[in-house]
């Protein structure tokens, strides 16, 4: 179909791809997003209190 | 949604906002490890068998838990959390240590005086929004002079015990002003799932994993009872909750359930009223609050651990939750 459509106008305006400008728009977004977050981690590991890696004097609990 | 879905769904919403910047933050602040909190001393007699935990909830403005610390003998350790840090100087308190937790690039320094206040306050009404301390919800530059002054007096003679997830302007304000600092990961997963954002956490810095219960308060309490093992904790200004005449819009979690709902879904049903059996108070609070409280709630409860919430009201009361008036707590373990 391209092959049809192709060359039989021409355009009074430049065509500008802007698919990098939608890709910073959505970081703007992204950015104003996290900055409305404040106060909290919001993470929650229920199980454990402390952890140092695999040394399993730490795993898990407050001893 | 519904409140319970929102409760419940804050985990994940949490994990995508931050979990870049958690990571990335940490990996930033390799540079500046120096010590962790597995340098602290053991701590010995009135300092390990007794601690006040001050978290910034608006309780601390409201009534004189802190003045009643000030003018006490009190001997135990005194753990504040980066909000209430600068009202426990101003009010004669100097705490042991001061934990800081989250990562956001431009509010967290201001607990800690910003030196450059005017832009990272511009367009952001966060502090307009806390229900915590007039200086702060004024946004005044003259507070927050006053305060970059008063923490270069203070801050060598706390502990900052800041997270490996703190940004990049706190750091450098927090080694301007001279704290001792000591270093741990936020414990936010399962190190043992696959791509375990603790983990990655622990392999770019090595510093030990502490939880938080998903609020830097309850990460306090954490700190106290399963690092520095103190036997009797008491926490103030632990609220997780509001004064019922406090507008909707003024809570902290505001914005993100506009953001998620729409401003025409924000109805009361967001806002349960709870009251406490233990105090008789009847606050609101919002999904993130009872968020928070179920996680500390669970910690206590899955480590039968004790609690001692001097709080004088909120909405913190449960299995392991002993309520106490602050100065009875004193009288037993000053």
């Amino acid at each position: 179909m391209s092959d049809f459509l192709k060359g039989n106008y021409d355009l009074e305006e430049e065509i500008v791809d802007k698919s990098d400008e939608s890709e910073s728009a959505q970081d703007e977004f992204k950015e104003k997003a996290l900055n409305s977050i404040g106060g909290s981690m919001v993470f929650v590991e229920r199980e454990q209190y402390v952890w140092d890696g695999d040394d399993e004097d730490t795993q898990g609990n407050s001893d | 949604m519904d409140f319970d879905s929102l409760v419940n769904g804050i985990t994940d919403i949490g994990i995508e906002w931050h979990k870049e910047r958690i990571v990335q933050n940490s990996a930033n602040n390799i540079p500046h490890i120096e010590k962790t909190v597995k340098d602290l001393k053991r701590l010995e007699g009135d300092k390990a068998s007794s601690a006040i935990v001050i978290s910034a909830g608006p309780s601390l403005h409201y009534n004189d838990s802190l003045a009643l610390l000030a003018n006490s003998d009190f001997n135990g350790s005194v753990i504040a959390i980066d909000g209430s840090y600068v009202k426990c100087l101003k009010a004669g308190v100097i705490p042991d240590y001061v934990i800081t937790l989250d990562p956001h690039p431009t509010r967290i320094v201001r607990w800690f005086g910003d030196p450059d206040f005017e832009n990272n306050m511009e367009g952001d009404n966060y502090f307009s929004r806390q229900d915590l301390d007039i200086d702060f919800r004024e946004n005044s530059l003259r507070q927050n002079r006053e305060n970059i002054a008063l923490i270069n007096e203070c801050a060598s003679k706390t502990k900052l015990i800041v997270a490996s997830t703190a940004p990049e302007n706190l750091v450098k304000r927090a080694e301007a002003a001279g704290f001792d600092m000591y270093w741990w990961v936020p414990l936010v997963d399962n190190p043992n799932n696959e791509g375990s954002l603790t983990r990655k956490m622990y392999d770019l810095t090595k510093l030990p994993a502490i939880n938080t219960g998903g609020n830097v308060g309850t990460a306090a309490w954490v700190f106290a009872q399963f690092w520095l093992k103190i036997k009797n904790i008491a926490v103030i200004g632990m609220d997780l909750g509001y004064r019922q005449d406090l507008p909707y819009n003024m809570t902290q979690g505001y914005p993100e359930l506009v953001q998620m709902l729409g401003e025409e879904n924000i109805s009361s049903d967001l806002f349960p009223v709870i009251e406490n059996p233990d105090t008789g108070n009847v606050l609101y609070t919002d999904p993130t609050y009872y968020w928070y409280r179920k996680n500390t709630l669970d910690l206590i409860e899955n480590s039968g651990a004790t609690l001692y919430n001097c709080t004088g009201g909120g909405i913190l009361f449960g299995e392991g939750v002993v309520s106490m008036d602050l100065q009875q707590f004193l009288d037993d373990h000053g």
